[in-house]
C-alpha cells in the first residue's frame, strides 16, 4: 500500500516537476498525512479508545507537517509536540463573543479598535502573537488556504464512509 | 556635529527618510514615536539631526548612509521609487521649509539610495508621517491581498469591517474542522476498511484524474449540514465545478477529468494565493 503511494508519487513528480500548483501538493501531503495516521490510530487503539482528541490532533498535525513552509506551521508543531490536547481551536468560541460585544462599545477610537481586532487574528493564528503585524498578515492568507483545502479533504475523508 | 550617534539595526528606512528631508525642529520630538511602529524600529529616539546647513553636509551624510544601507536599499528602492521632482514640488508647497535648497540638490545622491514615499500635496512630509505612511501603505497592500482570499470581504469598506469578516472567516474555517474531525472521531471504527479504498482513490484524484467515487463524494456534501455564511465560495463552486463534469462526462477519458480536475483546484487558487503560496 505504502509502495503503491510511492511508486505514484514519484512517478508524478518525474512527469511534471515544476507545475504541481501548490494547493495541490498541500492536499496530497495532508490527506497521505492523515490517512495513514487515522488507520494506525484505528489499529493500535480499540474503538471504545478512540476519542475525538486524537483524532482532532492528528487532524492539526497533518496539517502543521503539510504546511512546512510556512511559519504559522512550525508553531503549530510546537504546540502538538509540548501538549497532547489540540489547542488551536479553543478560543475560536470565546473570541467570537468578544468581538461582537467590543464592537457595540466602541464607537470612538478607530485605531484602537483595529489594534483590538489585529490582536484577535493574532490569537486565532498559530504563533501569530510572536509575529509582527506585518507578517501575521501575510502568514494569515496561507493559513486560511491551508484550512480551506484542509476542510475539504476532511470532508471527502468523512464523506467516503457514510 | 551634526550626527550624534547612527544606529545600526531596525529599520534603516527612517534614517534615510530624516536625511532625504533634511532638517525640521519639530522632527526631533517626534523620533519618540518611531518606537512603536512596527515594533521593529529601535534606538531612533538617540538619533537626532541637527540643522543641517548646507549641501555639502547633507551629501557627507548620504554617502555614509550609502556604504553601510546599500545591500538593502537597492531592494527597497526598486520597490518604491518614485519621481524626486514631483516630491520636490510637494514640499515648495509647503510652508517655511528653509532646506528647500539642500533637499533639491542631495536629492540626486539620494534617489539611489533611499525609501520614496510620495508625499501628496497638502500633507505632512516629516519623517514622522512619513515612515507611518510607508508602514500604512503596506499594510493595506496586505489587507487587499486578504481582500481577495476571503470570501465577502468585497462588501465590507474599511479596515475594521474587513479585518472582521476576515475573523470570522477563520473562526468558521477552524469550527468547521472541529467538526468534521469530530465526525471522523465518531465514524473511526468503520474507517479501516473504507480507508484502503480511500486512499487510492485520493491519491488518484490528486495525481492525475478525478475519480467517480471522490466527485460523487462531493456533489453529496450537504451544505445544511454547514450552517455557516462562509460556506459558499468554498463548496457551492467546489460543488458546481464537479456537477457540471460529471453530469455530462460519466465515459470520458482520463485526460477529461485532468482538466476538471484542473478547474477543481483552481477554484481555490486565485493570482495572490499562489503569491502566498510562494515562499517570501
Amino acid at each position: 500500500m505504502e509502495r503503491q503511494i510511492i511508486n505514484k508519487k514519484k512517478r508524478v513528480f518525474s512527469v511534471e516537476p515544476n507545475k504541481i500548483p501548490p494547493s495541490e501538493v498541500f492536499t496530497r501531503k495532508y490527506t497521505s498525512l492523515l490517512v495513514p495516521a487515522l488507520k494506525k490510530l484505528n489499529m493500535n487503539k480499540n474503538s471504545s479508545q478512540v476519542n475525538q482528541l486524537t483524532v482532532k490532533h492528528e487532524v492539526d498535525m497533518a496539517l502543521a507537517l503539510s504546511a512546512q513552509e510556512f511559519a504559522w506551521s512550525r508553531f503549530l508543531l510546537q504546540k502538538l509536540s509540548s501538549s497532547n490536547n489540540p489547542t488551536t481551536t479553543t478560543s475560536s468560541s470565546s473570541s467570537g463573543i468578544r468581538i461582537q460585544e467590543r464592537s457595540g462599545k466602541e464607537g470612538g477610537h478607530e485605531d484602537g479598535e483595529i489594534e483590538e481586532k489585529l490582536r484577535e487574528l493574532q490569537k486565532l493564528l498559530p504563533g501569530g502573537e510572536e509575529m509582527n503585524v506585518e507578517e501575521m498578515l501575510g502568514e494569515i492568507g496561507n493559513y486560511i488556504k491551508c484550512l480551506e483545502l484542509q476542510t475539504i479533504a476532511l470532508k471527502s475523508i468523512v464523506q467516503d464512509t457514510t | 556635529m551634526f550626527i550624534r550617534t547612527w544606529p545600526h539595526d531596525g529599520r534603516e528606512e527612517l534614517k534615510r527618510v530624516e536625511s532625504y528631508l533634511g532638517n525640521n525642529n519639530d522632527e526631533l520630538q517626534s523620533f519618540r514615536h518611531y518606537e512603536t511602529i512596527d515594533g521593529c524600529i529601535s534606538r531612533t529616539s538617540s538619533f537626532q539631526i541637527e540643522q543641517v546647513k548646507n549641501n555639502e553636509e547633507n551629501r557627507v551624510i548620504a554617502l555614509q548612509h550609502k556604504r553601510k544601507t546599500e545591500g538593502k536599499t537597492e531592494k527597497i528602492e526598486n520597490k518604491k521609487k518614485k519621481k524626486i521632482k514631483t516630491e520636490d514640488e510637494t514640499e515648495s508647497s509647503m510652508k517655511g521649509k528653509s532646506n528647500m535648497s539642500n533637499s533639491e540638490t542631495s536629492s540626486e545622491i539620494q534617489k539611489r539610495d533611499y525609501i520614496h514615499v510620495r508625499a501628496r500635496r497638502g500633507e505632512a512630509t516629516d519623517r514622522h508621517s512619513l515612515a507611518e505612511r510607508a508602514r500604512r501603505e503596506k499594510l493595506s497592500k496586505k489587507m487587499k491581498c486578504l481582500q481577495d482570499i476571503v470570501p465577502g470581504c468585497n462588501k465590507v469598506t474599511g479596515k475594521a469591517g474587513m479585518l472582521d469578516e476576515i475573523i470570522n472567516y477563520v473562526q468558521s474555517l477552524q469550527q468547521q474542522v472541529e467538526f468534521l474531525s469530530m465526525k471522523l472521531s465518531v465514524l473511526n471504527p468503520e474507517l479501516e476498511y473504507h480507508i484502503n479504498e480511500l486512499s487510492t482513490k485520493q491519491f488518484q484524484a490528486c495525481f492525475t484524474d478525478l475519480p467517480e467515487a471522490v466527485s460523487k463524494q462531493l456533489m453529496m456534501v450537504d451544505a445544511s449540514s454547514f450552517p455557516l455564511q462562509h460556506q459558499e465560495s468554498l463548496d457551492y463552486s467546489v460543488i458546481n465545478s464537479i456537477q457540471t463534469t460529471t453530469l455530462g462526462s460519466k465515459d470520458q477519458t482520463s485526460s477529461g477529468w485532468e482538466i476538471h480536475s484542473q478547474s477543481l483546484y483552481n477554484n481555490l487558487r486565485t493570482d495572490s494565493v499562489s503569491s502566498f503560496f510562494s515562499l517570501e
